[in-house]
């Protein structure tokens, strides 16, 4: 077995590099929407033989074992190439929780189905009233004999209508006395009477989105993951990572040299306005990646990242808008038009990209649950 | 050693140097050290001139065999950042990037570099002239004979410093000169900053000067000393942005208004952690600009380095210093809190070597340039 953090970062990007641009489908390069399984189902095989499914899982479990700056530079180049990160929510959420706090037999029954997508994974953790304020939710799992009987409603459960199964967070005491207790974390089949599933129709017409509905539908007692009344505290332990990579540059980077090459398609910089405009949100996306830098670095040297990690998504996702909206100006009287716009050689959906922006200051915590965070935990400023 | 190994070790030398020189500001007396230099008509404390250069601070990018301690302008941007924390009055980023600037590179062997390395003196630098309407204009200074007759603008240190490093026109070309303050014929304008401080308006009638350097490289070497000059004063706004953030979170956190610290309303927690996201990134790639410099010698890369830092520092600084008057409210007003001397030195800062959207002009052209080479 390669150990690959035994590998320069250079070797080791290099490495990266070359499967990407070898084996990544073309067509499947920049994809703008969340892919079904079956239209990367292809490229989901290869990875999986090639053993690198799940980049930041333990080799024990069939990972490659990347320490964290090997992962950043994993996920760099996958971005850089364009590289759909597919159905990645069992590989990113669940399957790292069942290594944590999974029991041996959990372990060897889920993890190689979650790598080899035998079971594809939807998140159920938003409801209607509880969306940043999570603790408030009210989805309840009763234990009846062998079973948990769940009853209520989940919500924004990306490509639940292209899962097979649901981890979710679960109220299993309602007595509890503060509302952060009394929630597990529990995992159960879809395909069941009892579980519905109904898609929402995002602004820009994909589906991506859907609510997934619990009328006493039924999970073996053995799929509760860790300790019961305990989800809480185990969802929230695993969510450092994912908060750099939410903050990394690539998605404001991809959108302004796309913003650049159409612009100058079309005129744009003659406008002496524009061209402030458009050094301005140039500058934001270079300054943002030296202040990204120094959170990698802090990664790179074995440290644990505070919330100060929160300032990366906020500046960037605002960012990345701005950018979008710049778009949408030097098109002009095309700015309202669905589709590619061809300009010179290139073709540029501009609506796509504004679209594609609107939701990343509102997923992974609101903006405004960053700033309440950074002001409480970096700034102290009181409650 | 390893390449991180050396990283490292050179970000040590950095804290060292931020730690010294943030004690040794502090024991001064902070920025009431500021206010009381500015109530007493402005200019600077010649003994803490001297104090800065027993630390080291003035030849710290001086190369080793010129006599500094050759620490690159990475080092003295940390310098920079703690002179803004306190808006030291002390002509600190004017010796080291202009007129340490200048002379390293026209006439390191000049005996003036040893005295302003050392402290002993400081010299103001004379380079931009005012056009009939108020705007910058060509150099029209002239220098022939040992005599400079014109004048020239915005000379940051008139007030204080010993003499003059004078850009001046002559036949052949560019020269540069230097005159004592007392020389006969020369008349010192001071206009009042913002801050305190005065810019001096020089004219000169006959008034005698010393050659140093003559041609290209005059001109050459100052507008690279003016490019790492910008990018110190970038280091310093982010310096002084950073310190007006903590004495506006210090203030929201104690002042009360319907009987709760206003730091506790979520509009004023938002706009805090707004200012704070925004200076964390100033001073990420204002350091990141700077470190970059130090491994580049082609001016034509310097350049837009240099411009991209100050276009930053000068959107944010501009942006937390007058957000920091509006949280604190009708006092942010007053001349009794210590905000509006933030807010008055980021003024003349900003205005200093070019604003933000100046910066991002040049910074795009060069991009442009580039662009249109390759």
């Amino acid at each position: 077995m390669t150990d690959w953090n035994a590998m320069s970062d250079a070797e080791f990007r290099k490495e990266v590099r070359q499967f990407f641009e070898a084996e990544y489908p073309e067509e499947l390069r920049h994809l703008p929407h969340r892919p079904k399984f079956a239209e990367i189902e292809h490229w989901h095989r290869k990875l999986h033989a090639k053993g690198w499914v799940a980049p930041a899982w333990p080799a024990e479990f069939g990972g490659m074992g990347l320490n964290a700056a090997k992962l950043l530079i994993f996920y760099e180049e996958q971005q850089r190439w364009g590289v759909n990160r597919g159905r990645d929510m069992g590989v990113q959420m669940v399957g790292p929780l069942i290594i944590k706090f999974g029991t041996r037999e959990q372990k060897d029954y889920w993890l190689p189905r979650i790598l080899s997508c035998e079971d594809i994974w939807c998140q159920g953790y938003s409801e209607p009233g509880a969306g940043s304020d999570l603790a408030n939710l009210r989805t309840r799992a009763e234990i009846d004999g062998d079973d948990f009987v769940i009853n209520g409603q989940k919500i924004w459960t990306t490509m639940a209508h292209d899962a097979t199964h649901i981890f979710m967070l679960v109220r299993t005491d309602p007595d509890a006395p503060k509302k952060q207790q009394g929630i597990s974390f529990l995992l159960a089949p879809m395909d069941q009477p009892g579980v519905d599933v109904r898609t929402i129709t995002t602004l820009s017409g994909e589906t991506e989105f859907c609510e997934v509905f619990f009328d006493n539908a039924r999970t073996p007692r053995e799929n509760l993951v860790g300790e019961l009344n305990k989800g809480w505290t185990m969802a929230k332990a695993l969510l450092s990572f994912e908060r750099i990579f939410i903050g990394s540059p690539s998605l404001a980077q991809n959108a302004l040299g796309q913003l650049e090459s159409f612009a100058r398609g079309r005129g744009a910089f003659d406008d002496p306005v524009f061209r402030d405009r458009f050094a301005q949100a140039a500058l934001d996306v270079e300054d943002h990646a030296a202040l990204y830098a120094r959170f990698a670095d802090q990664l790179k040297r074995g440290e644990t990242l505070g919330a100060d990690v929160s300032m990366l998504k906020i500046w960037v996702t605002e960012c990345f808008q701005r950018i979008t909206e710049l778009m949408i100006e030097a098109a002009g009287p095309d700015g309202g038009t669905i589709g590619p716009l061809q300009v010179g050689n290139v073709s540029v959906d501009v609506l796509s990209s504004f679209y594609k922006a609107r939701p990343t200051t509102i997923y992974g915590g609101s903006n405004e649950i960053q700033r309440n965070i950074l002001s409480k935990a970096v700034l102290g400023l009181p409650g | 050693m390893t390449q991180t190994d050396i990283l490292s070790s050179e970000q040590e030398d950095l804290r060292l140097l931020r730690e010294s020189a943030r004690t040794l500001f502090e024991r001064a007396g902070g920025s009431d050290r500021a206010r009381k230099l500015r109530d007493a008509g402005g200019g600077f404390d010649a003994e803490m001139v001297r104090e800065l250069a027993e630390a080291g601070v003035f030849g710290v990018a001086v190369p080793e065999d010129q006599g500094g301690l050759g620490m690159g302008l990475a080092a003295g941007g940390v310098i920079a950042e703690e002179v803004g924390r306190v808006i030291a009055p002390e002509p600190v980023v004017l010796t080291i990037g202009l007129s340490l600037g200048l002379l390293r590179r026209l006439c390191p062997d000049h005996p003036k570099m040893a005295q302003l390395i050392g402290g002993e003196i400081s010299l103001a630098v004379a380079w931009q002239e005012r056009g009939p309407g108020g705007a910058p204009a060509d150099a029209t200074c002239r220098y022939a004979d040992g005599k400079l007759t014109g004048g020239k603008a915005w000379v940051v240190g008139a007030t204080g410093s010993q003499g003059f490093l004078v850009v001046a026109e002559q036949d052949e070309g560019p020269v540069l000169v230097l005159t004592e303050a007392d020389a006969d014929g020369l008349v010192i304008d001071k206009r009042t900053q913002a801050d305190g401080s005065s810019s001096g308006e020089l004219s000169f009638s006959g008034t005698p000067a010393a050659e140093l350097a003559r041609g290209d490289a005059v001109q050459a070497a100052l507008e690279e000393a003016v490019v790492d000059t910008t990018a110190l004063a970038a280091a310093e706004l982010v310096g002084l942005s950073g310190r007006a953030i903590e004495i506006t979170l210090d203030y929201i956190k104690t002042r009360e208004q319907f009987d709760k610290p206003i730091g506790s309303f979520q509009v004023i927690q938002h706009r805090a952690v707004d200012l704070n996201v925004m200076c964390e990134v100033a001073q990420a790639g204002v350091r990141a600009a700077l470190a970059q410099m130090d491994s580049e010698t082609d001016p034509k890369v310097r350049t837009p380095i240099a411009s991209r830092a100050k276009a930053r520092a000068v959107t944010a600084a501009k942006k937390i210093t007058r957000d920091a008057i509006q949280l604190h409210g009708a006092v942010g007003y007053t001349d009794e809190f210590d905000i509006g001397l933030y807010l008055n030195r980021a003024l003349v800062l900003s205005a200093w070597l070019g604003d933000d959207t100046y910066h991002r002009r040049i910074w795009f052209e060069a991009r442009e340039a580039e662009g249109a080479a390759q």
